[in-house]
């Protein structure tokens, strides 16, 4: 069996135990649309089949999502969504049997708290990103409410698609937090915060941000980072332009629908041409009212290019954490040559580069022998230690373009991937819009030709 | 009763009865269920000369027996598919021409004609006209037949510097507006045989002929002008029509805004698409595996683009024209209705005068002839008003449909295209290698 069918078996079997309203039926089905369309592009295929990742072990969906009221840190009412994971273990099911899955409920600042634990913990890693904080690239009708249905819905599926991405990471996937908090509710957040990730999540914005300058970069991770930079500036552009044309498209098929209207008054005074006018005003009814569907399927697209924009940016941090960790190696080698300089000066009583001491010696006289050796002592201490640090450097420095260049490659190949299926699902979308265009027409005229 | 008449009816060799107008009108002879039987006919045959019920070889039509009237009603009905045997005057408009003089700059077109009626001297012409002499047609033709429909002109006044009257779009679109009306007077029963109409087809210098004319039948259009009658009553039927009328311009109004708001949605969708390619060429400049497939979307989109465009195109200069020339038509009818109401209203005024004087005599005179003449002419005028107006809305439901089905056509057209783009770069965007390809296809 594929893994879309048990994801597909779990959001029936969903749906079938709760008692709630049509609506959520109806959301079900989107959401089963989407997964279908996700599942059967194969990449949760291959996510499940990598060797000893926990979804192969593990099945996992965010099923639904709920309403919830409760005070928040500054003791005011306020209402916020939370989402139900539920987790199964696949050999449980390959027995033929069918159990409950374990559940519990998580809200989306939980998901950002473990997506920044994995930020920190693994910075050589492109670490997945979540669906967007706020409705953004929105196009007119669309909602940017963080309430609105639509949005819950579609975030329910981008995090699902989140903890899918997770765990089916080679490296990712065995973290034990991850696994925390996917399986157990209570006193999760404690844990995570007693790892102590906080301090390094702060320094790591810091580095993020900051500015300086790399002598030898890894060449490959510098156009990386340019790569980065294009991505997510492009994709950004695009979504901007897709919103304006739907908003446009939309305008289009709505206008048609006062066809329908002017139709119908115009066959009440005619006698031959009235049937002809009449159902060709349905069918022009119909032609306004099908660009909801087609625009709401349009939106899985953008979710998809959205995914992308925000792992560019994951992509960027790994890059620049690169060239701050080769910036620390630059920095450490280089204070290791002055000191050694320094070193060699006091030891040799040759003054090879302008120093401080150097100056003050010439003019207040050479210092003591006592003191010198002093100096020499302690700059002896700090060049072994810097020699230390420059071998930990250069070491950690290799480690992580090895760590980071296997992920950077594995996420390069999932990207082409992914976004070659998006844009075929898209042009699937459009052969379908035509489609539907023609035989609404085609109808029309079959009524226009009566008249 | 009307000064024309035309005498050439009889003899102009085998006329199809669809030529013929019914004085009742197909539908009401449909509701009837069988025409009016002759008598009436008979009685009128003074001075409904022209619509003279017996073929032109004089073989009166038995219009009692209900089979032959259901024929007869049937060839009236199948007015819409006049097979080239049955017509004998063919008219065409095209071959557009500026001409620049001193003066000034305007277009003539040619206007061809074939015919072998023999009120024509030859059986082919060919001349050429400006707008200037379709106006003075129409303007001849409404003077000279005031109870008929005269088909409208496209507009006249045209803002100079809105519009540029020299640009391919603008000519073509009015020459199929004076093809069309020149084919609708051709086709007309009466209006076809109208003697101004031979000049303009046939004459080799119509200025001249304009002139004359003017001379001539300056006095006629007086009489159908209003001579201050107030009319109490339209009668029903007429009434109808006037209201039909009213409603009618309210649809066409309606339609002709949605059709412009479609357009300008479509323009500015349009806009959009454009800048929405260029996005995907972009992002493929900066990809290796994506490259192919993302220029593939650029080109398909650029393709769509270019189809909406001819859409767009197409509806402003097939779509809207007919909308505001059938607005022109319904003001023509209008303005007939009225010409018609002012005759009845002068008869019956004459009438109720003579009514009052009639207390007066002591002999109970004969109707006064004027009177007399005043009811041929209400008579007269209602049944080719009737005959015109059935033919009209013949003339109407044919044009809308091919209007509308043209609408359906294009926009068909224009997804087809949009579809053809798309599964074209299908195979562009689908990686051979991959089994999903593989099993897409297989799965359609």
């Amino acid at each position: 069996m594929r893994c879309c069918d048990y994801t597909i078996q779990l959001i029936i079997a969903t749906n079938i135990k709760n008692k709630k309203l049509a609506n959520q039926f109806n959301r079900s089905f989107v959401a089963l649309r989407y997964t279908i369309h996700y599942c059967c592009t194969s990449s949760i295929q291959r996510m499940t089949h990598q060797s000893s990742t926990l979804l192969r072990r593990l099945e996992i969906s965010v099923a639904e999502a709920e309403k919830r009221t409760g005070k928040n840190t500054v003791n005011m009412q306020e209402t916020f969504t939370v989402y139900l994971i539920e987790t199964r273990p696949i050999d449980a099911i390959t027995d033929g049997h069918n159990p409950a899955p374990d559940s519990l409920w998580r809200r989306y600042s939980e998901f950002e708290l473990l997506r920044n634990y994995l930020l920190v913990t693994y910075p050589f890693i492109v670490v997945p990103p979540l669906p967007e904080k706020r409705a953004e690239f929105v196009w007119h009708k669309l909602s940017a409410d963080n309430l609105d249905p639509d949005f819950v819905e579609r975030r329910r599926v981008g995090l699902e698609n989140f903890l899918l991405r997770v765990a089916s990471h080679s490296v990712l996937s065995n973290d034990k937090i991850l696994y925390h908090f996917l399986t157990e509710e209570h006193e999760w957040k404690e844990v995570v915060y007693e790892t102590g990730f906080q301090a390094k999540a702060d320094s790591r914005i810091k580095a993020l941000s900051a500015t300086f300058r790399v002598k030898n970069p890894d060449k490959r991770f510098t156009e990386m980072r340019h790569y980065s930079d294009e991505l997510q500036s492009i994709t950004s552009q695009l979504l901007r332009v897709r919103a304006r044309v739907a908003d446009r498209l939309y305008g289009v098929y709505k206008v048609h629908g006062n066809y329908g209207r002017v139709f119908s008054e115009w066959s009440a005074i005619e006698k031959e041409m009235g049937d002809g006018l009449q159902s060709a005003g349905h069918h022009m009814d119909a032609y306004a009212a099908s660009v909801d569907d087609i625009l709401e399927e349009e939106e899985h697209y953008a979710d998809q290019l959205k995914e992308y924009l925000f792992y560019a940016e994951a992509l960027r941090a790994v890059c620049r954490k690169h060239e701050l960790i080769q910036y620390e190696l630059e920095t450490a080698s280089s204070d290791l040559v002055s000191k050694k300089h320094q070193r060699e000066e006091l030891a040799t009583g040759m003054v090879r580069t302008f120093s401080f001491k150097g100056m003050t010696n010439k003019l207040f006289g050479q210092e003591a022998p006592e003191q010198r050796e002093a100096r020499l002592g302690l700059l002896e201490e700090q060049i072994v230690e810097g020699e230390e640090t420059v071998k930990e450097k250069t070491s950690e420095c290799q480690e992580y373009v090895k760590d980071a260049w296997v992920d950077i490659q594995r996420f390069k190949e999932q990207k082409d991937r992914d976004l070659r299926e998006a844009l075929v699902s898209y042009a699937v979308m459009q052969i379908s819009m035509c489609k539907k265009g023609i035989q609404v027409w085609t109808n029309a005229k079959e009524c226009f030709q009566k008249m | 009763m009307s000064t024309v008449t035309p005498k050439s009816l009889a003899s102009s060799g085998q006329k199809p009865i669809q030529e013929i107008c019914h004085p009742l009108g197909a539908e009401e002879a449909a509701s009837a269920g069988v025409l009016t039987p002759s008598p009436d006919v008979g009685n009128t045959t003074s001075s409904i000369g022209e619509k003279d019920l017996s073929l032109p070889n004089g073989t009166p039509v038995e219009t009692s027996s209900p089979a032959s009237s259901s024929s007869l009603l049937n060839r009236l009905q199948l007015d819409d598919d006049l097979d080239g045997e049955t017509r004998d005057l063919f008219v065409t408009v095209d071959d557009p021409r500026k001409h620049v003089s001193t003066m000034e700059t305007y277009i003539t077109y040619r206007v061809a004609t074939k015919t072998t009626r023999v009120e024509f001297d030859l059986p082919e012409y060919s001349v050429r006209r400006r707008y200037q002499d379709f106006d003075w047609l129409r303007s001849r033709l409404e003077d000279s037949q005031p109870t008929h429909l005269i088909p409208p002109l496209p507009e006249k006044f045209v803002m100079k510097g809105v519009v540029d009257r020299f640009s391919e779009e603008f000519v073509e679109t009015r020459r199929k507006a004076l093809d069309k009306f020149l084919k609708r007077v051709a086709d007309h029963p009466v209006l076809s045989f109208n003697e101004h109409l031979n000049a303009f087809l046939s004459a080799k210098d119509l200025n001249k002929r304009q002139g004359l004319a003017l001379l001539t039948k300056m006095g006629e259009s007086v009489k159908y002008v209003t001579g201050g009658y107030k009319l109490r009553a339209r009668p029903m039927e007429f009434a109808a029509m006037g209201d039909y009328l009213d409603m009618f311009t309210q649809k066409l109004g309606t339609i002709d805004r949605i059709a412009q708001r479609i357009i300008k949605e479509q323009s500015e969708y349009l806009v959009e698409l454009r800048e929405y390619a260029p996005v995907y060429t972009t992002w493929a400049a900066s990809e290796a595996a994506l490259q192919e497939p993302l220029e593939g979307v650029a080109g398909c989109l650029a393709s769509c683009s270019g189809a909406l465009d001819e859409l767009t195109e197409d509806m402003s200069e097939d779509f809207l024209p007919v909308l505001r020339e059938y607005v022109l038509y319904v003001e023509s009818m209008k303005s007939v209705l009225k010409k018609r109401d002012n005759v009845q209203a002068e008869y019956e005024a004459k009438l109720e005068a003579v009514a009052f004087r009639k207390e007066e005599r002591t002999t109970a005179a004969a109707v006064p002839t004027d009177v007399e003449k005043c009811q041929d002419r209400v008579e007269c005028f209602n049944a080719d008003l009737k005959a015109d107006w059935d033919r009209w809305q013949n003339n109407k439901r044919q044009d809308f449909r091919q209007l509308l089905t043209g609408m359906a056509d294009h926009n068909i057209h224009y997804y087809e295209k949009c579809l053809a783009a798309w599964e074209s770069v299908m195979p562009l965007l689908q990686d051979p290698q991959s089994p999903e390809a593989r099993s897409d296809s297989e799965k359609d």
